[in-house]
């Protein structure tokens, strides 16, 4: 059978896993976002204790792989008595490393501002949360948009290790369909050239909002 | 003068290419029964959650009844058991693996199906399996037919045989796919599956090792089954040599060091060697 043919007949059985992979890297990326802005708040202001204990979670999570809270959540959160989905389960895990990742991320960017600047604001008499909106905001998005784009790319990528607990997003169709038709390679070529697609689309997508936002 | 030299070399390195690329070219592939016999070594690809036939022990070696099985091979190839390499996968790295030569041949609780014959060659059997189900006593569940609800979760591994048997024996209960029989024990323990389906030999081992939280359903789920050892197909002499082997083993010369590894594992003795042989 020709990889054209294969690819005729097993194609339409991506779409699932397609779907799968987006929707999980979708609101896991809006979560991760959101945990990270939580992360650097606590951080910013909760005092020394509070910085203390950002930084030891930051490192508990950037020192260790993403399948070990994956599997961990997955498989013990039951026994503790929280059956939660699969799919609610791996996207935690992935909401937790990366949102590790990205509080980092927006914390080089906010103290990438000069400091004069926070002075310029006070003496303007703008309050904390316009000196936030007019001028925080608007740096903070053009230096961490790039960086924010390789962590989604960075998450994209790791939901393949979701196939370990039974979702079935882009690998595990693959996998599914080696053991069906034992065409390894085709069935991973096809895979390969589907995440290429969707990450390719995503740097586009951060590329024009890094363009929106710089220009302002 | 020059020219002449220059074309006197260019037909040499023409003639010297051409000489090493024809007997490649012309000649038979070579069997990977003696690319075996010159490396000097087994390699063998094995999944390595499934006990008794393949997993590892207290120290972290790989053991079972499998992994005995090939040290055999090496001890007939080699005169030597531990010159074996085992390449481990998950279940569905079985098949590349084989294909694309990175290991001579598997084991590791493989069943042989007419349509994995296809496109991996096994040998006649070197063990009679088949599929049970193992449950979580909290379950309740007590027979296959109880089973059947959409109350319950059953644990399967990714390859289409489980989930026929799925849909043919408990098509109401919910299905989970795993691509290791380790992550399907720990869906059971830990509550994300009621039950699973696995080759009885492994149902029956990790129920005897928790004997507080599971049970083996009784009866099989379709027919008593063969595992087999597989390889690359087409390669007729390197499959004889294997297909006696095992045949040996189960039949013939072989049958005490087949039975001792049976005893080991199984804690009983083989299938007789000959039905007209009283044991």
């Amino acid at each position: 059978m020709s990889f054209a043919q294969w690819v005729a007949i097993y194609g339409p059985t991506y779409v699932t896993g397609l779907a799968w992979t987006a929707f999980i890297a979708l609101w896991a990326s809006f979560g991760a976002v959101v945990w990270g802005c939580v992360l650097l708040l606590i951080r910013l202001s909760a005092g020394r204790w509070g910085a203390c204990g950002v930084d030891a979670y930051v490192q508990l999570f950037r020192n260790t792989p993403v399948l070990l809270p994956i599997y961990l959540i997955y498989f013990a959160f039951p026994m503790i008595g929280l059956p939660w989905p699969a799919v609610v389960c791996g996207g935690l895990a992935l909401i937790l490393q990366n949102g590790a990742y990205i509080s980092e991320i927006l914390r080089g960017s906010v103290n990438a501002i000069d400091r004069v600047q926070f002075d310029a604001a006070k003496s303007l008499g703008l309050a904390s949360w316009s000196t936030f909106r007019k001028v925080v905001l608007p740096q903070v998005l053009v230096y961490s948009i790039p960086a924010l784009g390789n962590q989604v790319v960075l998450l994209l990528k790791d939901t393949s290790l979701l196939s370990a607990i039974s979702i079935t997003e882009l690998t595990m169709q693959a996998k599914l369909l080696t053991e069906q038709t034992g065409a390894a390679y085709e069935a991973f070529i096809v895979v390969a050239l589907l995440y290429l697609v969707l990450v390719s689309s995503t740097e586009v997508l951060f590329r024009v909002a890094h363009h929106a936002v710089r220009w302002r | 003068m020059l020219n002449v030299h220059a074309r006197h070399v260019w037909a040499a390195v023409l003639v010297a290419t051409l000489m090493v690329m024809s007997p490649a070219a012309g000649a038979e592939e070579k069997s990977r029964l003696d690319v075996v016999l010159e490396r000097g070594k087994l390699i063998v690809v094995t999944l390595t959650t499934v006990p008794p036939f393949a997993f590892n022990d207290e120290k972290g070696q790989l053991v079972g009844f499998d992994i005995d099985i090939a040290r055999l091979l090496a001890q007939a190839l080699f005169k030597d058991p531990t010159k074996v390499e085992f390449v481990s996968v998950t279940a569905e790295g079985r098949w590349p693996a084989i294909e694309s030569g990175r290991a001579d041949m598997g084991v590791g609780g493989t069943t042989t199906y007419p349509d994995r014959a296809l496109r991996v060659a096994f040998t006649r059997p070197f063990i009679d399996s088949g599929i049970s189900v193992l449950v979580s006593k909290k379950s309740g569940i007590k027979t296959l037919a109880d089973l059947n609800q959409d109350k319950f979760t059953v644990a399967s591994l990714n390859n289409p045989q489980m989930a026929d048997r799925a849909k043919r024996f408990f098509p109401k209960a919910k299905a989970l796919t795993f691509d290791t029989p380790a992550a399907q024990f720990l869906a059971v323990r830990s509550g994300r599956a009621n039950a699973l389906q696995i080759d009885t030999p492994s149902a029956e081992y990790w129920a005897a090792h928790n004997k507080d939280e599971m049970d083996v359903l009784p009866g099989l789920l379709g027919a008593s089954q063969n595992n087999g050892v597989f390889m690359k197909p087409g390669d007729f002499k390197w499959w004889l040599w294997l297909d006696t082997a095992v045949a040996e083993m189960r039949t013939g010369s072989w049958y005490p060091q087949y039975t001792e590894i049976y005893q080991k594992w199984f804690g009983k003795n083989p299938p007789p060697q000959k039905f007209y042989l009283s044991q």
